[in-house]
């Protein structure tokens, strides 16, 4: 059944936007971290496009390699963040507040999109009866 | 590794405790800018000064901020000719703390800014948690 899908899709896109607020919230918590470099996600749509294949965990004890969610925080290049203070933090409370205001807005669409992806899928189920 | 909302929101936790125990410090220098010694010739309070370091939180599986530590601030002491006060070394100077008003003052703006900045982060991931939720509500 091919339109499931997108329920798929919005769940892997939420999953992303999760991961991104973390590593926002991370670099805020560091702002004022001396050496401490502000770290972010790869775009939503190089996820999509590989689709990396992580080694499976049977025991507890093995280790997590991909992390659970298979979506690493990487140290952002010198050229994205805005300002680097003489402590060597490259943390920027505007940009960061700047990209939550993303994930919010991107959230907000995702869970609009599942609620009325269902809303349809139910009024489909049920003028069937 | 927990969900990564519950991280976002412990770390943005983990951060409104370090700013918090960063204004506390600013406001024991403030309260003490004016502490001399109470024998002749001895050292004033001495301008305490908070780091940040950055450590991985395993179960997280992000960088937290942690207080790495309240250190002393060695700066030189100001002397004041007071030949009066009990603080006095036997040519009638005090040594007065080693704390500047507007270096405190910055650091206390500083440290709220990031504060709120912090407390703005908890209170979108919140929205975000309710916004999952209420998928499950008033459907139909």
């Amino acid at each position: 059944m091919e339109p499931i899908h997108l329920f798929d899709l919005a769940s892997r896109q939420a999953r992303w936007a999760a991961v991104r607020q973390a590593t926002i919230a991370g670099n805020v918590a560091n702002a004022d971290t001396p050496g401490y470099q502000a770290r972010d996600i790869v775009p939503f749509s190089a996820v999509l496009q590989k689709t990396a294949l992580t080694l499976a965990r049977t025991e507890p004890g093995h280790l997590d390699v991909g992390g659970a969610s298979g979506i690493e925080a990487n140290r952002t290049s010198k050229a994205d963040n805005w300002d680097i203070t003489h402590s060597g933090n490259s943390v920027s409370l505007d940009q960061e507040l700047l990209k939550a205001g993303e994930v919010s807005r991107a959230y907000t669409l995702n869970t609009n999109i599942v609620r009325s992806f269902h809303k349809m899928l139910l009024s489909s189920v049920r003028s069937g009866t | 590794m927990i969900d990564p909302l519950s991280a976002a929101s412990r770390l943005a936790a983990g951060g409104l405790e370090a700013q918090a125990t960063r204004l506390r410090v600013v406001s024991e220098n403030v309260a003490n800018s004016r502490s001399t010694g109470s024998t002749a010739g001895a050292d004033p309070y001495a301008r305490k000064t908070v780091t940040f370091a950055a450590a991985l939180d395993r179960e997280l599986g992000a960088a937290a901020v942690r207080i790495k530590q309240v250190g002393i601030d060695d700066a030189p002491f100001a002397v004041e000719h007071d030949p009066g006060n009990p603080a006095a070394d036997a040519d009638g100077y005090v040594k007065l703390p080693n704390v500047n008003m507007l270096i405190e003052l910055a650091d206390m703006r500083e440290a709220s800014r990031t504060y709120e900045a912090n407390l703005q982060m908890i209170k979108q991931t919140r929205s975000m948690v309710s916004m999952t939720i209420d998928l499950l509500r008033s459907q139909g």
